[in-house]
């Protein structure tokens, strides 16, 4: 080899395949120093790229973050640049086909001795880098080195996977998962044969997993063994094994679920006898009602007993039981269940469901006002893993064994959506076998378990009353009623406001008060510019926030909600229980009032207008008043409101912020025209006042939208959802702390206001000049002075 | 509800306006609640008491019976349930506020000459306005005789539709 280093042949910075080279970067950790920029790689399997020649000559060496490490495999390699593809080491299958070498070679700066014993087969015997062998590769073992190379750039691209290519202990199997079909029982064997294998990984649904050997010389020896090597899978299919070595192995962990609640599996509640009793019991002769039902179940088969289940609308008709009601065996099976307490009411309707392996059932709730609280469910036959979802997205796969008995009541039986995967293997705990419980997330037990012809039992109780749940979202009964219209009277107003403000926040008063602890900066601010003994009315003081915040203030709170008034008193406030249009307190004895998000809960201009006048009243002259409305712009200077930015989606567990924190929900109504974005509409609301009396309405009766939480208004008259919690930090027993139970949706009535509209309003008032007007968090604010 | 609070209110009866003021009330439980002492605080608040009102509220807490009064220290925060008799006297003019009952008190009749550095007279001032919780009882307006409840320190000063259409 020449001393010297010869002068570079060229610097190619694109791969000459495919033309990638983007993001080429020179230095790279562990970059092999002094030898500057060297080589360009790029992902595809033939990528190499030629470099200037380095002292260390072309070595079997490889860089990776770290450093320098001789490469193990022999497989000659020209490291040492880090294109933007990101692999991070090359593969030389023929470094005559490197036109830096060719080049090198034409211009006699290098020689062939230099070139000669580098290129090597990458086959699994030759090991040995010291052993001279042909540098030509036969055509299979070029092809097999380029899979080995894709399955690496897979494994980077799309799971972030980072091979290495020197040993390590640990390696990732590349088409050994249980997501392809490979099992864990077929696996583990055909590894253990090289080694102690400390721990085979297998994460859920994907077609690769990871082994770790006890020493990294076992590892190799299953490296060189098993690249390559063909399995056999649960199917009977061939499979190709590719490996490489990995650092450490990595996938996504799931959280740490629990069963949904309401949701119980009871084991063995039958004997295989009774078993192979019931499943002979069942005709599935062909007649019509089986035909009729057919057109609507893609995958299995059904029939009914006591009501027709009527696919068409997911119900039941009531009025037309089924003659003979429910098959005699069964009578015993219930009466048995009732008595040992599984289940607390004797049904009336029974669905038998025949699940061929590859069958399913969409995911779904059974119709609230079809059928009672109670819905138990014989799985006969085979074992199933049958997946819950709740709406926040989160899924819990439970397995139902042969021979037991599911009970879904409550929220698991109205909220969860339950439904079965049509697939021939279901991923299964290794070491539980066929227990029933949650299908862990621990890859190291996960394996498959095909499934064989499952028969299920699903006896209901068919419901005779309108359903009264706590979660009207999802409820056909609930979702019936009438929404709400916008107010075309005095009268009407206060009802509006007395159905979905008032009840409201009687009701969730305490939730509420959770959530609204932390008092917003510009508010704090006007309060303290107060001079010491000033006397202040906060009219809609909520749960007391503000009246605590300069203690060198009098400060009186006043809120409709009896309920947020018991919290201020709890916390030592002087506040009383009246509405914001009658504020008891004596004309002009206020020095300063604040109004903090209260005016636009008032459902017409007239009556906002009241209430400002009313905050008027009560300043002496020259006394302040702070107010702040929702503004219909949540995004305001193209920058969002924290409304809008907490897009979070919560599991139960509230964080304080001063807006709603709720769950997004389904839009749904969309009115068209009430009160548009258009400043026209938004002035003509305030200059019909004068007239007073009513408004004409371009839209008459028209509905008030249900906003979706954390998207902007789509009008400025409309219904905020509030998800109600049941009592934060109480578990639930057998619930882990901290679970809380989606509660009733509560909506609330507001205007939001639009820019200038408030500024507007109070112009409208008398002795009135307003001294400040501004936006806040998605807030309108104004400050007036009683002149 | 503090007298102070008391002082402010007024009855919003429809058509009753002014008259409406002051309310007469009706205390049947009253707590004496500790509250730090800020002079300055007391002293601004002197030029805004009505001080005719205050005396007749006054009055009729001092002339409830001895078993309505409870004293700071009785027993914990906040239950209002059950009541023990308790040995009276206290130490007139304790640092932690805890003053003497009320009916041994004497309120001014107005403010005095110099009442911005009288620590006597702001003292007596601060435990009638800002001592004096009352926690049952009733709010009467004057004109239309409409009683408003206290409830739990509360007053409940809600009206009705038809009192509040106009």
């Amino acid at each position: 080899m020449a001393a010297t280093p010869p002068s570079p042949v060229g610097l190619t910075r694109r791969c000459p395949r495919t033309e990638r080279g983007q993001g080429w970067r020179e230095r790279a950790p562990g970059m092999v120093r002094g030898h500057g920029p060297v080589g360009v790689r790029c992902g595809c399997s033939r990528g190499v790229y030629a470099a200037p020649l380095s002292p260390l000559g072309w070595g079997t060496s490889d860089c990776s973050p770290g450093g320098v490490r001789p490469a193990l495999s022999g497989l000659p390699s020209l490291v040492l640049g880090v294109s933007g593809c990101g692999f991070s080491q090359v593969y030389v299958t023929d470094v005559y086909r490197v036109p830096a070498v060719r080049q090198a070679l034409r211009s006699g700066t290098s020689s062939r001795r230099q070139f000669s014993g580098l290129a090597r087969p990458p086959n699994s015997i030759a090991m040995d880098s010291n052993s001279q062998s042909n540098y030509k590769l036969s055509k299979t073992e070029k092809k097999f080195l380029r899979k080995q190379i894709k399955a690496r750039h897979t494994l980077l691209r799309h799971e972030g996977i980072e091979t290495v290519s020197y040993a390590t202990q640990s390696l990732v199997v590349a088409n050994g998962g249980l997501g392809n079909g490979v099992s864990r029982n077929q696996l583990l064997p055909v590894l253990e044969k090289y080694g102690l294998v400390d721990a085979l990984l297998m994460p859920p649904h994907k077609p690769y997993s990871f082994v770790r050997y006890r020493t990294a010389e076992e590892a190799k020896k299953a490296y060189v063994t098993l690249n390559g090597k063909e399995i056999v899978d649960d199917l009977g299919q061939k499979i190709l094994l590719y490996l490489n070595f990995v650092e450490k192995a990595q996938w996504k962990e799931l959280g740490l679920q629990a069963l949904p609640p309401g949701l119980m599996v009871v084991e063995e509640i039958i004997s295989s006898e009774d078993e192979k009793m019931l499943l002979e019991s069942i005709n599935w002769t062909e007649d019509i009602d089986n035909q009729n039902v057919q057109k609507y179940l893609k995958h299995r088969r059904v029939k009914h007993f006591g009501y027709e289940f009527h696919y068409e609308n997911n119900n039941v008709d009531k009025d037309m039981p089924l003659p003979g009601g429910l098959p005699g065996i069964c009578d015993s099976f219930l009466e048995k269940w009732l008595k040992e307490g599984f289940i607390k009411h004797k049904p009336d309707q029974l669905t038998v469901n025949q699940y061929e392996p590859g069958h399913g059932i969409p995911a779904h709730i059974d119709t609230h006002s079809a059928f009672e609280d109670e819905i138990v469910s014989l799985s006969l036959g085979s074992e199933i893993v049958m997946d819950f979802k709740h709406p926040d997205g989160v899924t819990v796969p439970v397995m139902l064994p042969r021979r037991s008995l599911l009970v879904m009541t409550g929220e698991s039986r109205y909220l969860w959506t339950h439904g079965i995967t049509p697939r021939k293997f279901d991923t299964v705990q290794a070491s539980k076998g066929l227990q029933s419980g949650i299908i862990t997330s621990d890859v190291g037990d996960l394996t498959l378990s095909k499934r064989g012809m499952r028969t299920s039992f699903t006896f209901r109780k068919v419901r005779q009353t309108p359903c009264n749940c706590s979660y009207p979202l999802v409820c056909d009964s609930q979702m019936k009623e009438t929404p709400p219209s916008f107010p075309e009277s005095a009268r009407e107003a206060s009802q509006l406001e007395q159905d979905y403000v008032h009840r409201v926040y009687e009701e969730i008063a305490e939730h509420f008060s959770s959530t609204r602890h932390t008092p917003w900066p510009r508010v704090v601010e006007f309060l303290k510019s107060l001079p010491c003994g000033s006397l202040v009315a906060d009219v809609g003081c909520g749960n007391g926030k503000y009246l605590g915040v300069n203690k060198e203030l009098y400060m009186i709170g006043c809120d409709r909600s009896q309920k947020l008034v018991d919290i201020c008193r709890e916390r030592c406030f002087q506040a009383l229980v009246c509405d914001a249009l009658a504020v008891p307190l004596c004309s002009g004895s206020c020095d300063a009032c604040i109004s903090i998000a209260v005016i636009h809960h008032f459902s017409t201009a007239e009556r906002r207008v009241a209430a400002l006048q009313e905050l008027v009243r009560l300043l002496r002259p020259g006394g302040q008043a702070l107010v702040y409305v929702w503004a219909m712009e949540q995004e305001y200077n193209k920058k969002k409101s924290k409304y809008l930015r907490e897009n979070r989606i919560s599991q139960g567990k509230e964080e304080g912020t001063s807006s709603d924190t709720a769950m997004p929900e389904l839009l749904v109504e969309q009115v068209p025209n009430v009160g548009s974005r258009d400043s026209e509409c938004c002035v003509s609301s305030v200059t019909d006042l004068p007239e007073g009396g009513h408004k004409a309405r371009t839209v008459t009766n028209a509905k008030l939208p249900v906003h979706t939480n954390r998207t902007s208004f789509p009008s400025q008259d409309l219904l905020v959802p509030w998800h109600h919690q049941g009592n934060p930090g109480e578990g639930k027993p057998g619930h882990p702390a901290g679970a809380h139970d989606p509660g009733p949706v509560f909506h609330r009535y507001y205007h939001v206001f639009c820019e200038g509209e408030l500024e507007a309003t109070c112009q409208t008032l008398n002795s009135v000049s307003i001294l400040q007007s501004y936006y806040d968090q998605g807030n309108w604010c104004v400050i007036l002075q009683k002149v | 509800m503090k007298l102070l609070t008391h002082n402010l209110l007024s009855s919003h009866v429809r058509g009753v306006g002014p008259r409406g003021f002051p309310l007469r009330l009706q205390a049947t439980e009253v707590r004496i609640n500790p509250v730090e002492f800020n002079p300055d605080f007391v002293a601004r608040m002197i030029p805004k008491v009505e001080w005719a009102a205050l005396l007749e509220a006054a009055e009729t807490v001092r002339t409830l019976p001895h078993a309505r009064v409870h004293l700071p220290g009785e027993w914990g925060g906040g239950e209002w349930s059950h009541r023990q008799p308790r040995a009276r006297g206290g130490t007139p003019g304790d640092d932690l506020g805890l003053c003497p009952q009320l009916h041994l008190v004497e309120v001014p009749k107005g403010p005095i000459e110099g009442y911005e550095h009288d620590e006597k007279f702001l003292r007596q001032m601060h435990h009638v306005l800002l001592e004096v919780d009352v926690l049952e009882g009733t709010l009467q307006c004057p004109e239309s005789g409409r009683l408003f409840p206290i409830s739990r320190g509360i007053p409940n000063m809600l009206l009705s539709d038809e009192e509040t259409e106009t």
